[in-house]
């Protein structure tokens, strides 16, 4: 040898010659991990069941369209949600148990707001034409909804709308200023882009009704509740005593009514704070007075909020017990109430205080206390053995035709996102009725329940990918918070109260596109694998085999031992560990 | 293609399940590639290497006696040197048993002279491939099949990044299996110098700590989350540089996950604790950082 070192004999050097994948290590195994994807709780919190955490994992990557068009396959209207809906993800979202929750309509108004921007135009899965028209009465949201996902169905859609322009409660009942008309119309010139025609102008009466039974093959209703609900004390038919909804339509109709001095809105639901803060817009002093206590509104937390920070002054537990005419303004006599023991929904119980009431001297009164159907007939029949009642919507087979009752019609919650969801169970509930008659219905929709509550999924209908998810909602305690941080959440920017004052401008700016995907990332993805990798990662047998193509994961049971470490480090739980041999 | 793509490690193995060790060797090969010759003394390692003629590892390796990984790497090295060849890293992997106790005086020898090559040390605090006994690496307060009942281990830990540094080797740094992206910084790092480099990797052991297996990396990063085993570097005996500073946890939280803590009053983990606060508290000095 050139080294110099001589060695007598050849040294013996045992050399490996295989490596010890021979050796099936999978025969150890007793547990057995698998990818199993799970529902995330603010999706089962979404009345239409958005599939939110796969929108953020979208949004954090970048993929503002795919993020987009996510929603769109379960919610036609993420630009008016993302504003008007009063957001029950947030509230249940498992980040909120960490720091706070992820801001979810911020989110999905970005997406909407980016959207329009660039001009997206979304692709969406579509079936085949069936060659069955629906006609829909009403272009509120539940109308739109249905008449979005009739033509996703395959379904040829008219849309009939007693007004001038369409939209319903989202056109003419919510003031601007929480959802500008550019806006919506941009949501309705998308769903008219995918093939819906909208007729307005077209009242529906109820012989016009019975005509439309014979020209479609199913009918949906629904037109809202426009008529306002007397209170049933005296003087409220004097003038200067006005009717909430109608002030609300006829401001966003462009009317600026005056409103000087002081004006009392009676009722404390979300048309009472609309009135109240479209009033101080346009000058006037607001006094919103309702019978319980204000945790007891039924408005919108932020709403109220925003309103008390216009100056409107909110004065409760005062029921009115009459109204008079003097000097020109109105006096509203208010009987003083209090809480005793708890009504059935919950609420505390309001009896009279006493025999005391008080007057108030005011300029004006607005009634907003609860609208009812504008004519009788828009009520559902009472249930029979020919009609389904679902849990968002009404279908009857009484005469002929189907006929679907949608959004407040059924009678359920009262708000956006709810007929939204009406509009979409009721096209699910006509398509299977038309695909497998009245006995599938129940079984269909069942099967696309996202987690345990009543939403639904339009992607699991149409068989796609979120079909496969396990329907266990994920709970903060099978999050693996090790592998996050705490992140404050984005402050919303808005405009200042005094600058709100002066004009219906929309209070809620937006966001950058950095900011959205930083909020995005504090998602947790709960249920869903993002590709992290952990599992891959910590396999001490190497194996998790990552399919190269596709970029999906799989497990090498060949040689995984069932140790249960990928199981435990995906943050996210999407992953279960079950006994081997089991199910 | 990306160090962590890379698989040096193979299925297969006999480690058993969950096995921090492996998870430590799979992590330390993605980074440090395949121009390598190791060392492996007898230690669990030893055996999941795979017998004759397998491997379950994709570059060299020599099987040494129990208190020769110092030495053997010193001799790897030379004669490599002879041959000419300065690429291949030479590494010993070595457990707590053959680097605090019975290795240390061929280890302690070896980064005396300053050889060059990187020693390994992956810890789970006990002779683990002979069934349980205790080493000096064995924490206060632990169950071992020589410390048992109430004749638990009542003496502390030995410190041996602090024995490395008193060396004043080029480098020495901790690392944990929770932490991948550290622990293969650290080992990228460590490659790049010349001399002599020491990396303790902290590894749980399901089998010897009695804690279910997927608990394994959960319970090492609990570790470091309680400042039982700090992440750190440092640089030529001196420059101290702390790599993750913990929120507040309290030690309990990790010995209450493992059975071989189990017979442990508050009072005795009250102890711990603040021997813990004080080594960490040192730390901090020696690092010239505040709590
Ligand atoms: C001189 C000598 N004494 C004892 C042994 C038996 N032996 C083999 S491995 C081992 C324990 C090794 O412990 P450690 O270094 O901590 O590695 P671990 O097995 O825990 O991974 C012992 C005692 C041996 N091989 N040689
Ligand atoms: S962390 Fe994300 S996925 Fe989980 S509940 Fe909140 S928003 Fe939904
Ligand atoms: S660990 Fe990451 S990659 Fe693996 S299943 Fe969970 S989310 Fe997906
Ligand atoms: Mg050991």
């Amino acid at each position: 040898m050139d080294s110099g070192v001589a060695f007598k004999r050849r040294l013996y050097m045992p050399r490996t010659s295989m490596t010890t994948e021979g050796n099936r290590t999978g025969s150890w195994r007793f547990l057995r991990p698998r990818y199993e994807e799970k529902t995330s709780p603010c999706s089962a919190a979404c009345p239409v069941g958005e599939d939110i955490p796969r929108v953020e994992m979208l949004v954090t990557q970048g993929a503002f369209k795919e993020a987009w068009e996510t929603i769109l396959l379960e919610n036609p209207l993420p630009g008016v949600c993302g504003r008007v809906c009063f957001h029950p993800c947030e509230g249940k979202c498992n980040r909120k148990d960490f720091d706070t929750p992820v801001a979810i309509h911020t989110l999905e108004r970005f997406l909407s707001d980016t959207a329009f921007r660039n001009e997206t135009k979304p692709v969406l899965p579509r079936r085949p034409p069936t060659g069955k028209r629906v006609a829909v009465v009403g272009s509120g949201p539940a109308g739109l909804s249905a008449a979005w996902f009739l033509t996703i169905l395959g379904y040829e859609c008219d849309v009939l709308e007693a007004m001038e322009e369409a939209g319903g409660l989202l056109r003419w009942g919510i003031p601007e200023y929480r959802l500008p008309r550019s806006e919506l119309q941009r949501e309705i010139g998308r769903i008219v882009d995918e093939g819906v025609r909208i007729h307005t102008g077209e009242r529906v009466k109820k012989e016009r009704f019975e005509e439309l039974r014979t020209r479609y093959d199913a009918l949906l209703l629904g037109c809202g509740l426009w008529k306002n609900r007397p209170l049933g004390i005296s003087g409220e038919d004097v003038p200067g005593v006005e009717d909430g909804l109608t002030f609300l339509r006829r401001v966003r109709g462009g009317e600026r009514p005056a409103v000087g001095g002081v004006n009392a809105i009676i009722g404390g639901g979300n048309t009472a704070v609309d009135v109240a803060r479209s009033v101080v817009r346009l000058g006037g002093e607001a006094v919103i007075v309702y019978r319980r206590r204000r945790e007891d509104m039924p408005a919108f937390f932020e709403e109220i909020e925003g309103a008390l920070e216009e100056g409107v002054e909110i004065k409760e537990l005062l029921a009115p017990s009459s109204i008079a005419a003097r000097n020109g303004g109105l006096v509203l006599t208010l009987r003083r109430m209090m809480i005793e023991g708890k009504d059935k929904d919950g609420r505390g119980r309001i009896v009279p205080a006493g025999t005391e009431t008080l007057s108030l001297e005011v300029a004006r009164v607005f009634v907003a206390t609860g609208a009812d159907t504008a004519e009788t007939w828009h009520l559902p029949p009472a249930g029979n053995d020919k009609t389904i009642r679902l849990s968002r919507c009404l279908l009857s087979f009484e005469e002929g035709v189907p006929v679907a009752y949608v959004g407040d019609l059924a009678g359920g919650d009262l708000n956006v996102t709810a007929a939204i969801a009406s509009g979409k169970e009721a096209v699910m509930a006509l398509d299977s009725y038309f695909k497998g008659g009245c006995g599938t219905i129940l079984e269909d929709l069942s099967s696309c329940r996202v987690g345990d509550g009543t939403s639904l999924s339009m992607e699991i209908y149409l068989g796609g990918a979120r079909k496969a998810r396990s329907r266990h909602v994920v709970t903060y305690e099978e999050i693996n918070t090790d592998y996050f941080s705490f992140e404050p959440r984005i402050t919303q920017p808005r405009l200042l109260p005094d600058e709100r004052r002066l004009s219906f401008d929309e209070i809620e700016m937006k966001l950058s596109a950095g900011t959205a995907m930083r909020e995005a990332g504090r998602c947790f993805n709960c249920g869903i694998c993002n590709g992290c990798d952990n599992c891959w990662l910590y396999c001490p047998d190497v194996a998790v085999i990552r399919q190269r193509r596709s970029g999906e994961r799989l497990i090498d049971y060949n040689y995984c031992k069932g140790c249960g470490l990928c199981v435990v480090e995906c943050p996210r739980n999407a992953m279960a560990l079950e006994e081997e041999g089991g199910s | 293609m990306e160090a962590a793509d890379r698989e040096l490690m193979c299925s297969g193995h006999v480690g058993c399940p969950g096995c921090g060790a492996t998870i430590a060797m799979r992590f330390f090969l993605k980074a440090l590639g395949e121009k390598a010759v190791m060392v492996l003394p007898a230690c669990c390692w030893s055996v999941i290497a795979g017998p004759f003629p397998q491997s379950s590892i994709k570059i060299p390796v020599i099987h040494a006696a129990f208190e020769t990984g110092g030495a053997t790497a010193t001799g790897v090295r030379a004669a490599l040197d002879m041959r000419g060849d300065t690429e291949t890293t030479v590494v010993t992997w070595a457990g707590d048993g053959g680097t605090f106790d019975i290795g240390f005086q061929a280890l302690s020898g070896a980064v005396e002279r300053n050889e060059d090559f990187i020693y390994v040390c992956y810890d789970n605090e006990a002779y683990m491939n002979t069934g349980i006994q205790r080493s000096s690496s064995t924490p206060y307060g632990a169950w071992t099949t020589t410390t048992t009942g109430s004749d638990w281990k009542k003496l502390r830990k030995k410190n041996i990044v602090e024995a490395l540094v008193a060396h004043r080797i080029p480098y020495a740094a901790t690392a944990n299996i929770a932490f991948p992206e550290d622990l293969m910084r650290k080992v990228k790092k460590a490659k790049a110098v010349k001399g002599s480099r020491f990396i303790h990797v902290f590894a749980s052991c399901p089998t010897g700590w009695r804690i279910p297996s997927e608990m394994s990396v959960k319970i090492a990063r609990m570790a470091v989350q309680t400042n039982i085993f700090p992440l750190y570097e440092v640089e030529d005996g001196v420059r101290y540089t702390i790599n993750y500073k913990p929120r507040e946890y309290l030690v309990r939280e990790y010995f209450k996950l493992q059975g071989r803590f189990r017979h442990l009053s508050d009072a005795d983990l009250d102890a711990i604790q603040e021997m813990v606060d004080e080594d960490w508290h040192l730390l901090l000095r020696k690092a010239g950082e505040r709590a």
